[in-house]
């Protein structure tokens, strides 16, 4: 009798994480001496994560989930996720086993096959789509170049990644940091490198969070005062024709030059469409309020869920958090000097700062534009010229990760 | 070394790839203004502002002040409460309506805070 009580609480405590983070065996990564220290500093670094969304409010809508998640899946025997199933042990011909997910994958398992499947960040799109004024670019479409320069930082980053010794999938993976949009960057990076997802989503967002500390100073040094200060023209009014034109004919001419593009430009489009129509209006609605924030939660806590001591805590990591800045900054730059560019050719009617804004992060890096301008003169409003390149930018984005995408497969990488 | 001369491929690939997209679509955009914009009927049927609050009669702004930035809070104010676009919309005249009865303006606050 007493002897079975004994060994029922023995098997009892041996269930439990404590037992696990304190019996670690010498296969768990970052083990000593028995303790599982792997799993209690991703706890620690999640705490600080959940910390940074709620005190200081980086991007918290995602941040949020995203530290959640990784709370969760670092509760040793919590089985709420298995790496292993979708990367396998790094056999080089891995192949994703669905009836094993199916069979023995944990909550969040089944919820990241919508990651990995590339379904959450099309969705997204859709509605970032729905919730997206296209007019100033319409009325400007000067500024879609601006958008185009202001991937720069992309590839400038996608190489010294590979300086560093990643090789060319994880580069892409992290240059797409750069194009400054966390959908984009977790499609490219679940398709090429899904081991750096968290790292790279984390990176991505943080980042965006931190575009008013990060943008100003170098938006200072690349201009004048006197550029700074450039008014510019009133925007043309757009007709409702062109608004209902503009989705329709940017899917099928990026559709035809970049078919992998489509998948993120289609659905962004597809949402504006619903808005623009005016006949949509309950679908609009949808898209932009419910069905954004349901796929906000299950992308968020399962991305953060891919977070594992064994990924997640390797050198890599800071390198991806050091190119993830310098992808910014020189995204910012590269948007800025064609600014200049523009101010040069047009004599003057350009305001440089406005390419900053081509780093997609809508709406934020136009309201920074928008502030480093009203700096200089309060009577300036920018911020519908940022608009364009803004808006720009998450076309340009999409279209270098479809560029990615295609050339990773030819490459034979994918 | 290998990788480096393919990422550098890469990179010229996809700087030009992302510049001609962007640039085939600023023409193909230049070309549906040309075609499609209300070119003739410069600032289009340009709705009469139906201000808030019952104050669409003319009054002569003063004059000397640069009142852009108010013109501007007020159509972004009237776009905004009838759920259309700022281009639709013109303001020609505004008038503060602080004479209005007291009953008038309990009124007005009670609608604005429910």
């Amino acid at each position: 009798m007493s002897e079975l009580f004994i060994n029922g609480i023995t098997s009892f405590i041996q269930s439990t994480g404590l037992a696990k983070l304190f019996a670690a065996t010498s296969e768990t990564p970052l083990a000593f001496a028995g303790v599982d220290f792997g799993s209690i500093v991703m706890l620690i670094v999640a705490c600080v994560l959940i910390y940074l969304a709620i005190g200081k409010q980086f991007e918290p809508l995602l941040l949020l989930p995203i530290s959640f998640g990784m709370l969760l899946a670092n509760l040793p025997f919590s089985n709420l996720m298995h790496n292993v199933l979708f990367v396998g042990h790094g056999e080089p011909d891995f192949v994703m086993n669905f009836d094993e997910i199916f069979h023995h994958g944990g909550l969040l398992d089944l919820l990241y096959l919508g990651v990995k499947l590339g379904i959450y960040p099309s969705l997204i799109f859709i509605g970032i789509g729905a919730m997206t004024d296209f007019s100033p670019l319409i009325a400007n479409p000067k500024s879609l170049l601006l958008g185009a320069a202001a991937q720069l930082g992309v590839f400038v980053a996608f190489f010294g990644a590979l300086f560093l010794g990643f090789d060319l999938a994880e580069a892409m993976s992290i240059g797409i940091i750069g194009g400054a949009d966390g959908p984009t960057a977790i499609l490219v990076t679940k398709t090429l490198a899904p081991k750096l997802l968290p790292a790279i989503a984390i990176a991505a967002y943080s980042y965006m969070a931190l575009i008013p500390i990060i943008q100003p100073p170098i938006m200072k040094l690349l201009t004048t005062k006197k550029e700074r200060m450039i008014k510019m023209d009133n925007l043309r009014p757009v007709s409702r024709l062109e608004r209902l034109l503009f989705p329709i004919i940017v899917t099928v001419v990026v559709g035809l030059i970049v078919p992998d593009a489509v998948p993120l430009v289609g659905c962004l489009m597809l949402g504006n469409l619903f808005k623009e129509s005016g006949v949509a209006e309950r679908l609009s609605k949808t898209v932009q309020n419910e069905l954004m924030n349901i796929v906000t939660i299950f992308l968020g806590v399962t991305v953060g869920a891919t977070a594992s001591a064994d990924t997640f805590l390797q050198p890599q990591t800071l390198y991806i958090i050091v190119l993830g800045l310098v992808a910014f900054s020189i995204s910012t730059a590269g948007g800025l000097l064609f600014g200049k560019l523009m101010c040069f050719l047009t004599k003057g009617k350009v305001n440089p700062l406005i390419g900053s804004a081509g780093v997609s992060a809508v709406p934020m890096a136009a309201r920074v534009a928008q502030s480093v301008g009203q700096k200089e003169n309060p009577t300036n409003f920018l911020l519908m010229h940022a608009m364009g390149p803004n808006v720009a930018g998450v076309i340009g984005s999409a279209v270098a990760a479809g560029v990615f995408l295609a050339m990773a497969k030819a490459l034979g990488i994918l | 070394m290998d990788n480096i001369t393919q990422g550098a491929v890469v990179a010229i690939i996809g700087v030009c790839t992302v510049f001609t997209v962007l640039a085939i679509l600023w023409g193909v955009l230049e070309l549906m203004r040309i075609v499609f914009s209300p070119k003739g009927k410069k600032a289009e049927p340009a709705k009469k502002a139906p201000a808030p609050a019952p104050a669409p009669v003319a009054a002569p702004a003063p004059a000397a002040e640069d009142d852009s930035e108010l013109i501007a809070v007020l159509t972004a104010a009237i776009a905004a409460s009838l759920n259309q676009s700022t281009y639709n919309l013109k303001i020609k005249s505004y008038r503060r309506v602080d004479s209005a009865p007291i009953w008038n303006r309990t009124a007005r606050l009670d609608n604005l805070n429910s």
